[in-house]
């Protein structure tokens, strides 16, 4: 497909203004290794990607999108081991298979990557106006806007008194609402897992002081002649069954813990009207969230300070963006009438992305993606 | 040139039964050329071609219109056809070739007995070592769904072309998901189902593509091949069971149907009390006993070979198929 010329240059001058705003422009590869995508946004979506393999037999893809290239080329270059902030953008082709007949996958996104601020609020701040900026170059100047904060879900599960299997599990549906939903009806059963076969054996551990019990287990599967299998070691085996031996017991969720969740995700309104919701809940349940919801009213101060009105933000704690490697402010802009389909901007805070790919310290990041088509397919419409 | 196509495995034992399928039903495949050919006829039955092609080629075919009908396994048509339903439909299945596909787990794993514990496991896994569990499959599509449907996302499939069950034994992969027809091969290699991981039971089904050019031709020739099938499938489903009394009245056929699940091809008895019986084999002899208990002086039990009637349900899943809608 060869890209509209207009479309193109369009776009273009919005790059030209996140340079402006101290950008670096970027252009990685459209061909890229299969395998950070994969492993970063998960197997579900491979179906998604064009995938290919070279004569050698690695496995290629054509890039879904841009944040991981800038990312690896950032963590590839010299600049890299220096702690200095790196603000780059780009505009570019992006490839996603939608199913035969959804016709064409190649999409144009722009968009800017920041990484390695530490001055958090700030950075997810002008990560937004930035999208907002964007919208209104295509003459949308009041979208829609979504947001959520995944830190603050990882706060109060860790706040919760609950069994790590299941402030694992909870972590990993927070993007999965259906199976979310289920986790919280499982939850308030009790160990409805119909286990068997080692019921003697869990229940006599589960009386056993967790010491002892992982000792014996380790020393059964050694009498066995297991070593490690299948890249689990045994410890690791046994560590789990003690858990389930002592999940056993008590793995009904307390019903006030249940409420706790759900009342959590309930809120949503303004970012104000939320942080206040936010602070009751957390009072009301003795919890401490207060490093996040810190972080959470500085970044609407910060906001608001940028010239944002704030009581336009449409704030749900449960709004995620489906993707697991998101930690923690996430947004999305959408057309308030609703005329394109999906989301015109996108991003979020993703502070665990460059470490997963290889980076010796953590480095704090956070960007966003522009759907150049639908917003221009906005303008065309000849509105708003 | 051939108006319908026909694909038949080209070697091994779903072949053998293939071909033993088709001729029970009086449809026997031949190879004029020579049996290194690939491409063969069917015997007395002109406007057929039957190809000769690998299992994964006949669902590839089958996807694109290439050939009317195929043999092949379920899994096959469910892994490599995308939108299955809108390209081919499952006519009828053949009772061999049966193959489950199943996720299995180190036997090691005593932890892990559910797939619920598994989407535990994969997570916990990831925090502890930093990257994915890994699936060794050539099945990727089904499993990409299966575990979507049980909310496991932290995993990576990694595709394997063959001996599948070796791969956690040698550190490729945690676990797998391949197929098993006794589950002896796993248990050799240290393996066990996953109680709740029974992603497929497949087995060899006849398939039709829906994509095919369905001329008037190619569907009066899939009628007869369809016909001399259902007949030889519904042959051997019943023996055919005859004899003569006076006593025999429709209370007492009301009481065998219910009782022994018989059918009468040909209606009640007749004027001198013959009647013709079609029963489940199983059901025979206590059908027998019953009869002679209410005055049967002999009750006569024979194979059928074909049964051949005016309804056929094979042709109406056919036509229902690939009728053209509008």
């Amino acid at each position: 497909m060869t890209i509209d010329p207009d479309l193109y240059s369009q776009a273009d001058l919005l790059v030209g203004a996140f340079e402006r705003a101290g950008y670096i422009r970027v252009s990685p590869a459209m061909l890229q290794p299969a395998e950070p995508f994969l492993d970063l946004a998960g197997e579900d979506m491979r179906r998604h990607m064009y995938v290919l393999s070279d004569s050698a037999g690695n496995e290629l893809c054509l890039r879904p999108d841009l944040t991981i290239p800038v990312a690896r080329d950032h963590l590839a270059s010299a600049a890299s081991g220096a702690a200095r902030p790196a603000r780059f953008c780009y505009l570019g082709a992006v490839f996603r298979d939608h199913g035969s007949g959804a016709g064409s996958g190649e999409f144009l996104q722009a968009g800017i990557e920041s990484f390695g601020r530490t001055d958090t609020a700030a950075a997810d701040a002008e990560a937004l106006s930035l999208g907002l900026e964007a919208t209104a170059h295509y003459g949308v100047n009041d979208p829609e806007i979504l947001t959520g904060d995944v830190s603050l879900f990882s706060a109060l599960i860790a706040a919760l008194e609950l069994a790590p299997a299941w402030k694992r599990r909870l972590a990993k549906d927070f993007n999965r609402k259906v199976t979310l939903a289920e986790d919280l009806e499982r939850l308030a059963l009790a160990g409805a897992n119909g286990r068997s076969e080692h019921r003697g054996v869990l229940a006599a551990l589960a009386d056993a002081n967790p010491k002892a019990a992982h000792a014996l287990v380790t020393d059964l599967l050694s009498i066995a002649g297991i070593s490690a299998v299948g890249g689990r070691t045994i410890g690791e085996i046994a560590d789990r069954f003690v858990e389930q031996a002592e999940l056993g017991v008590s793995s009904a969720l307390p019903g006030e813990m249940r409420k706790v969740i759900e009342r959590f995700l309930g809120i949503a309104g303004t970012p104000d009207d939320a942080a206040a919701a936010l602070r009751a809940l957390a009072e009301d349940a003795g919890l401490s969230l207060d490093p996040a919801l810190d972080l959470f009213e500085s970044r609407t101060g910060f906001l608001a300070a940028s010239g944002v009105d704030v009581a336009r933000i449409r704030f749900e704690t449960g709004f995620g963006r489906g993707v697991d490697y998101y930690t923690g402010f996430v947004f999305e802009l959408h057309d308030r009438a609703g005329r394109a389909e999906g989301q015109l901007v996108a991003g979020g805070r993703y502070d665990a992305l460059l470490s997963r790919l290889g980076s010796p310290r953590p480095v704090p990041a956070v960007g966003l993606a522009v759907w150049i088509e639908r917003l221009a397919a906005l303008t065309d419409a000849g509105l708003p | 040139m051939s108006a319908l196509v026909l694909a038949v495995p080209a070697k091994g034992r779903l072949q053998e039964n293939a071909e033993r399928f088709f001729a029970r039903a009086g449809l026997d495949l031949v190879k004029p050329r020579g049996t290194r050919d690939y491409r063969g006829a069917v015997a007395r039955l002109d406007g057929v071609e039957v190809a000769f092609l690998s299992a994964s080629e006949i669902a590839q075919q089958l996807a694109v219109g290439g050939v009317h009908f195929g043999i092949t396994g379920e899994d096959l048509v469910r892994e490599m056809i995308p939108a299955v339903d809108a390209k081919v439909a499952l006519i009828e299945a053949l009772g061999f070739g049966h193959a489950n596909v199943v996720v299995a787990v180190p036997e090691a794993w005593i932890d892990v007995r559910t797939m619920a514990d598994l989407d535990d496991v994969a997570t916990s896994f990831r925090a502890r070592h930093d990257r994915r569990l890994r699936v060794a499959t050539k099945y990727i599509n089904l499993t990409r769904s299966f575990f979507a449907g049980h909310g496991i996302a932290d995993y990576r499939i990694v595709e394997s072309a063959g001996a599948t069950e070796g791969a956690p034994a040698a550190g490729t992969a945690e676990l797998i998901v391949d197929i098993t027809s006794s589950g002896a091969t796993l248990a050799a290699n240290g393996l066990k189902i996953v109680d709740d991981g029974m992603i497929l039971r497949s087995q060899a089904n006849l398939v039709a593509s829906r994509l095919a050019p369905w001329g008037r031709e190619a569907l009066a020739t899939a009628a007869v091949i369809l016909d001399r099938i259902e007949a030889q499938a519904r042959a051997r489903r019943y023996k055919e069971v005859r004899t003569r009394f006076g006593g025999c009245n429709d209370t007492l056929l009301g009481v065998a149907k219910t009782q022994f699940g018989v059918v009468t091809p040909f209606g009640g008895p007749t004027s001198s009390g013959m009647l013709t019986l079609h029963c489940p084999p199983d059901a025979v002899h206590r059908l027998a006993l019953f009869l002679r208990e209410h005055g049967a002086d002999s009750v006569i039990v024979a194979d059928i070979e074909y049964v051949f009637t005016r309804d056929n349900p094979l042709f109406a899943r056919l036509d229902a198929a690939v009728r053209p809608k509008n």
